[in-house]
């Protein structure tokens, strides 16, 4: 059938314009909105929007909680990153190359967490850690360690560390997955010829396993640091509120409390701007400091 | 060689297992647990927290669907999820089509945008995105909420859809119109049933996405009639440190998570590959 070119035309307009329009409706001018809003003081109301330029962000530099916050992010993106990819390639090596039967199983139970809700895991966890009926402190007090129980989610020093254990049990099942793609694809030749050349299994680990399935652990660590610095703030929101003492806020958590709850949209914009700015450099510079060969044998 | 190793793999073996059982139940204890708890009495709860019930009763869900009018998150819950999938697959199965199949000037580009906008923050676009739903009388609306959903997840659903468009035969689609099917006819029917399988995974992945979704729902809904699941099991968590009402809790998080578990059962596989490949190659 010949078609015209103006059916052609219409045809196009018809597949990618009303999709766009409502993507550029609700993303984009969001984004670039939110740009321009960081420019002025604003508490939500029409008439009380003033331009004061670059105020909100001097605001934000002299800002105790900012570096706080910042810390608490990168915090959690570090521990995170130690934690889910530790274990993620143990249980990853482990389901793939020691033949262990129930392997699927293990697949199929580690990766549900994954698709649990945030607000189920928190939720979880917090009467996990509750002071007096908390499976942490019970086991504490059944082992005999009763002075190490603590209010965990309620002590500034403990309530941050406390939100690693959650983080990395919802997320270690995705990454071993992950990884477990990456060493099914090497072929069994290599260790074969490892085996034969003497390397025990410890060493094929290091010399084969790792630097083939380097692509994978280096998506896994940018997709780790990338969902943290954009999305920590949920399982904080529903486990600390931010809380005890602003000493789990993080920049996303800081954000709603700022705009959302005390009415300073201006400023949370701005808070929104440093969390774009500082994930976008993360990533370049991750990007940089991995940029290691494709090893090829 | 293999042999001098053998007793020493062996005891590997055995020993591998160990952390893999502890990490079964580090995953599977808090679950079940939270199970059981839906099934006790709020002093068993208190008495004994990790044990057995004495007996199973359904109090708790009952307390939930009536005290707490659970039965209207549920309501609104499915909903959103249901239009907000729905309206994604509306929304991207002819633009994932046209960039895929229909070369234009630009579709690049275009794929880039969608794509990009898959890494940016989404927490700044949040604030203005409040004043607009207002402004359009969507605030504080579940449909509204389905909306920004829907658009929310149409850069991961494109992206797996041309990646799926793009291993069906061109042949199909040349011989069909050659049959005189106009093209708004290929992309219906011969492009979205061959599409079947991709369709479904993204459609599952989404809907769990918008049935766990919390953070949008707290900013974007207001009143209580309006709240998910999500937001209302937040609700009567916070009301549990005063009225210590846990089995309600545990019974309204069973509620939630029932759902998700049957899917995975179901779609484990599709779930588990979706997942990783919308990681991998975004």
């Amino acid at each position: 059938m010949v078609q015209s070119k103006k059916q052609k035309y219409t045809f196009l307009a018809f597949c990618l314009i009303p999709t766009f329009i409502m993507f550029s409706i609700f993303t984009l001018y969001p984004l670039f909105s939110g740009l321009y809003y960081s420019f002025f003081e604003w508490s939500g109301s029409s008439q009380d929007k003033t331009f004061i330029g670059f105020d909100n962000y001097i605001e934000l530099f002299n800002d105790d909680i900012i570096p706080q916050t910042i810390y608490h992010d990168y915090f959690l993106v570090a521990a995170k990153v130690v934690g889910i990819m530790v274990l993620a390639l143990f249980f990853a090596v482990a389901l793939t190359q020691l033949k262990i039967k129930e392997a699927p199983f293990y697949r199929i139970v580690f990766f549900f967490p994954n698709i649990m809700s945030v607000v189920v895991i928190g939720i979880l966890w917090a009467f996990i850690y509750n002071p007096s009926m908390g499976l942490v402190n019970s086991g504490l007090e059944a082992i005999g360690l009763e002075s190490w129980t603590r209010a965990w989610l309620g002590n500034e020093d403990w309530a941050l560390p406390s939100l690693i254990l959650p983080s990395v049990w919802a997320g270690i099942g995705l990454f071993m997955l992950m990884l477990m793609g990456g060493i099914a694809n090497v072929s069994k030749s290599y260790y074969e010829a490892a085996e034969i050349d003497g390397a025990n299994e410890w060493q094929q680990f290091w010399k084969v396993t790792l630097p083939l399935v380097w692509p994978q652990i280096k998506i896994s660590i940018l997709y780790i640091v990338i969902t943290t610095l954009n999305g920590s703030f949920i399982i904080v929101q529903v486990m600390t509120g931010g809380g005890p003492n602003n000493s789990t806020h993080v920049m996303g958590s800081y954000l709603y409390q700022q705009a959302f709850q005390q009415y300073n949209f201006g400023y949370g914009a701005t808070i929104g701007v440093m969390i774009l700015i500082l994930s976008l450099i993360t990533v370049m510079i991750l990007q940089f400091l991995m940029r290691r060969e494709r090893v090829e044998y | 060689m293999r042999r001098k190793r053998s007793v020493g793999q062996i005891m590997g073996r055995a020993g591998i297992r160990i952390p893999l059982i502890l990490w079964t139940i580090a995953v599977l204890y808090p679950i079940i647990w939270m199970f059981i708890g839906s099934f006790k009495s709020n002093g068993e709860i208190y008495a004994n927290p990790w044990g057995m019930p004495d007996q199973f009763n359904f109090d708790n869900f009952v307390q939930a669907w009536t005290d707490y009018s659970i039965d209207t998150s549920v309501f609104n819950s499915l909903i959103v999820t249901v239009l907000g999938a729905l309206l994604t697959l509306v929304l991207a199965i002819p633009t994932a089509y046209a960039i895929e199949r229909l070369r234009f000037r630009g579709s690049h580009l275009l794929f880039t945008v969608y794509i990009a906008a898959m890494m940016i923050p989404m927490v700044l676009g949040w604030i203005p995105l409040f004043f607009l739903l207002q402004q359009f009388n969507l605030l504080d609306n579940i449909y509204g909420l389905a909306m920004v959903y829907a658009v929310s997840q149409l850069p991961f659903t494109i992206f797996v859809l041309t990646s799926f468009m793009s291993t069906i035969p061109k042949s199909l689609e040349e011989s069909a119109s050659m049959d005189g099917l106009s093209p708004y006819g290929v992309l219906l029917k011969i492009i979205t049933p061959l599409s079947m399988s991709g369709i479904i995974t993204v459609t599952i992945m989404n809907t769990i996405q918008f049935w766990n979704e919390y953070f949008m729902a707290l900013i974007f809904l207001q009143t209580e009639g309006n709240y998910t699941l999500a937001l209302a099991i937040d609700y009567i968590s916070s009301e549990a440190e005063y009225t210590n009402a846990w089995g309600t809790l545990f019974a309204s998080l069973t509620i939630a998570i029932v759902p998700v578990i049957i899917l995975y059962a179901i779609f484990q596989q599709r779930i588990a590959k979706g997942m990783t490949e919308g990681a991998i190659k975004g």
